[in-house]
Formats: C-alpha cells, structure tokens, sequence
C-alpha cells in the first residue's frame, strides 16, 4: 500500500514537472495530492487526508485550473536560450536538499526510539482531537494565521477593485 | 455468510464486505438509471404530456414505459464512439470516468440500514465501517472532486462552447462550497461527532428531534448547495442548452455520454442520501423506537428516492438561474445564513443545552 501511494505521489509529481501542456500539469499535481493523502490515511490520520483532499485537490487546484483556463494559454514558453551551469546546479542543490533531508529524519530521536521500542500503532486521529489541539495547545497561532488571512483577502480585493 | 465466505475462499469479513459493495454500487447504479426514465415521465407529468411509454419488450409487454432504460442503453452502446479531432485525446477518454467515479464513491460512509448483531459478530450496513475517521468528511471530499470530470471533459473537448460551461462549473463550485461545510459543521457541532452513524443515533426516532427542525436554516443552504453540486436545474449552467449549446458535454457522444449522464444521476442519488442522513434520521423510521434492519432500510430507501424525486420535480419547475446569481446567491445569501446557524448553534450549546 505504502509503495503504491509513494509511487502515485512521486510520478505525479514528475509528471507535473515534466509535461509541457500546463492544464495536464496540473491535473498531475492533483494526483500527486491524492498520494500524499493516501500516505495520510495509512499513517492513521485520516482527518488530514480528508482535509488534503477538500482544501488542495478540491479548491486550491479548481482555481488554479480556472485561472490556468482564463489566461488561455496553454503551452509552455520556450526558454531564449539553454542554461547549462544553471541546470546541473539545480539539479546538484536538490540531490543535496534530498540527501540532507533523509539523513535528518534518519538521525532524529523519533526514528532511533522506533529502532529502540518498536512501532506501536497510534490511535487514529479524529475531528475532535484535531479541534481540541488546535484551540488549547495553538490558539495564538491558529488565531495569527487567520488574521493574517483576512489582511491577504483584504488586499486582494483591494488590489482587484482600485475604486470601491 | 460464514458458509458462503468458506465457499470463495475467503474470510467472513472480506465476503461481507463484497457483498455490500455489490448491494450499494449496483443499487446506485439501478436508481440512477430509473432515474434517468422517471425525469422524462416526471417532466412529462408535469408538462401534462404522456412521455416515453412506447418501447416494448417484444412489441407486447409494456410495463408503463420502463423497458425505455433498455432501448437507451442499446442506442448509447452502438452509437458510433467520436471524438473531435483537436481535442486532446487522452483526457478526452478519462473524463467520463472523472466524473463517474466520484459520483459513485460518495456513497460509501452511508449506513443505508441498521447495524445488527449475527452469531456474535457486528455488521454495519454501510460500506466503510463508522469509526473509520473520516466519517462525513469523505463525502464532502469526494463531492469537491466531482468538478474534475466537468472540468477536465470541457477543456479536452476543445470547444469554446465547453470550455466556457467547465469554468462556470469550477467559479460556481468555489463560491457555493463555503456556505454548505459550513452548515455541516453545525451539525458535526450540536451532534459531538462527525460519524454519520453518530450522526443518525443522535438524531432519534421522533421526526421533531431530526436535524431539519432545529437546523432548519443550514437545511436550507446545505439543500439549494446539492442542486449546484449536482449541476441540476436551477443551477446547471455547466450544461445551460438554451445558451452554450450543451456547455461541457457538447462533444460527447454514445457511452461516454452515456456515463456523463449516468455520474449526474449517481450524483443525485448520493446528494438525497446526504441529506436523508444529515438532516431526515438516515435509516431511523419515524415513532418506531427499535426498528428491523428491513424496516430501517425501507425507510432509508424511502427518504433516498423521495429527495431524488424532489430533485426531478424542482428541475421541471424553476427556470434556470443565471451563473453569476448563484454566486450572488452563494456569497451573500448563503454564507451569512450558515454562518448565522453556525453561531447560534454555538451561542444555544454555550447556554448549556
């Protein structure tokens, strides 16, 4: 099952970075979101799986799709000229940034406590716990991130709409 | 069930669960298809016509017009499968499926009966078993990919005339979307879980004690939501034959129509049976304290195909609402209604009831 996701989450996310048409792109990227959420579910979170799907595969990626259809232009631009220096260290960083970040997780106290006690299986994760988390543990957080919402609607309508 | 499981070779639990998959997809499948017969004899009761009451098994036997669903499938299977030649290909074939599947998935955290207790073990009358943490959340979910198909046919369809009905489906969606999580996050509220099963136990056996009453106002909202979600009329301006020609299925012909068609059907049901559920005590039958697990799936049934029929019946009785007035509608009418459900739900549980 893990192998099945993980392969659904990284073709997806090749086939988003690979293709040319931006809409398949895009349509790639969904699927990739469909993985990530199927890896939620077998971590026993659900609630975060539902909530990947509904909030990135079901809104963000509708309007991006939508405002992909609106511009109405659906191939990529061809690159003026191959940056060859550019690619290879980009694609250097990123084996770096790969590497760095599997040794991380793999030196983590987490990972050597598995290794130590063994894996117990957690109890799922419900609404409820999610909701009592975030408004005792991360109320000041939860509460900034919503301002921080509003100030960024606010200035999109304000942008949007220069005489109200 | 354990004799039949030792007979495929499997154990009692994943025979069970085969059989009510069976039970539920095929079920969908053959309401949404007499569906797709009871809209055209509906309209036409409605309209004061006859309708489709020819077809004949034979030339003989004529059961009021049924055997029209055959004569349909026949045509739709041995029409010519096209597909225009700029379109792109690929996407053109895996939209039907886009749309169909969702349509069909939502149906599976739905007790369409009551639990029972057989030779020591539990069985659940719904797909997924409840306690599964996703609970009414996986509707809700799949609903929100509904959209893709539509999205997905319109634009590989290459045609103005499509693309034009996939965008107001998607700014449609956004808008109306809001306003219905929100009328059922009142309900997750009052009831303490988001569980349909919980849900329904909450909701009791006495019609007065069902969500409709007390949330009468997110009633509201969450039903005209299922119309838009459904692409029905009042909002089916995805389709709008009067002004885009048929907007994202122009293209679409013989079974690949056919399964558009089909998800919207599938649509409709998996839509009524949300709102039996949430708002009409699922499988609970009014004044019996503890029914049978057959009556309690009588009456299940019953409530599905009463909203599908409310469904029909509206699509044949209101005009077509234009696009930008369902957002209107969505954003200013209701989003404040289920934010004002919401907050006085919360202000009555904080006064302790």
């Amino acid at each position: 099952m893990f192998l099945a996701f993980a392969l659904i989450t990284l073709l997806g996310a090749l086939g988003m970075l690979l293709q040319k048409n931006i809409i398949v792109a895009g349509l790639f990227m969904v699927a990739a979101f469909f993985g990530i959420a199927g890896l939620f579910v077998l971590l026993a979170n659900p609630v975060a799986a539902a909530l990947q799907i509904i909030v990135y595969s079901g809104a963000i990626m509708v309007l991006v799709l939508f405002v992909i259809m609106m511009l109405n232009s659906h191939e990529e631009e061809a690159a003026e000229f191959s940056r060859p220096i550019q690619r290879w260290l980009s694609l250097a960083l990123v084996l770096a940034l790969a590497v760095g970040a599997v040794k991380l997780v793999m030196a983590s106290k987490g990972v050597q406590e598995l290794a130590v006690r063994g894996a117990a299986t957690s109890p799922a994760v419900t609404l409820q716990g999610v909701g009592a988390v975030l408004f005792a543990d991360h109320l000041l957080g939860f509460e900034v991130a919503g301002l921080m919402l509003l100030a960024a609607m606010v200035g999109a309508v304000a942008l949007t709409k220069r005489n109200l | 069930m354990d004799t039949l499981a030792s007979l495929l070779h499997t154990s009692p639990a994943i025979a069970w669960m085969a059989v009510k998959i069976v039970i539920v997809f095929g079920g969908i499948f053959t309401l949404a298809a007499v569906f797709t017969w009871v809209e055209r004899r509906g309209s036409a009761m409605i309209q004061d016509r006859i309708g489709p009451n020819r077809a004949a098994l034979f030339g003989r036997i004529r059961i009021i017009g049924l055997q029209q669903l055959l004569a349909d499938g026949l045509k739709f299977l041995f029409k010519e499968d096209l597909a225009p030649t700029d379109a792109n290909k690929g996407l053109f074939w895996l939209a039907p499926f886009l749309a169909f599947v969702p349509a069909m998935l939502g149906f599976a955290v739905i007790p369409f009966g009551r639990s029972f207790v057989s030779g020591g073990t539990t069985y659940h009358l719904s797909v997924l078993d409840p306690g599964n943490g996703m609970g009414m959340l996986y509707p809700l979910a799949i609903g929100g990919m509904a959209v893709y198909g539509v999205l997905v046919a319109a634009w590989s369809s290459n045609n103005k005339w499509s693309i034009l009905g996939g965008m107001r489906a998607s700014a449609a969606m956004v808008s109306y979307e809001i306003g219905m999580s929100l009328a059922v996050v009142a309900l997750f509220m009052t009831t303490g879980g988001y569980d349909p099963k919980d849900i329904i136990a909450a909701q009791g056996y006495l019609p007065w004690h069902w969500n409709v009453v007390p949330h009468f106002l997110g009633f509201i909202v969450f039903f005209t939501c299922m119309f838009a979600e459904t692409n029905r009329l009042p909002f089916d301006f995805a389709e709008g034959e009067s002004e885009i020609v048929a907007g994202f299925n122009t293209e679409y012909g013989s079974m690949k129509f056919s399964l558009l068609a089909l998800a919207e059907y599938g649509h409709m049901m998996t839509a009524s049976a949300l709102i039996a559920t949430l708002y009409f005590g699922g499988w609970q039958v009014p004044f019996v304290q503890n029914p049978t697990v057959a009556l309690s799936i009588t009456s299940f049934v019953l409530k599905l195909v009463f909203f599908a029929w409310v469904f029909v019946w509206i699509r044949w009785t209101l005009p077509r609402f234009r696009y930008d007035q369902l957002m209107h509608l969505g954003w200013k009418v209701m989003l404040p209604m289920s934010m004002v459900n919401l907050v006085f739900h919360a202000w009555r549980m904080s006064q302790g009831h």
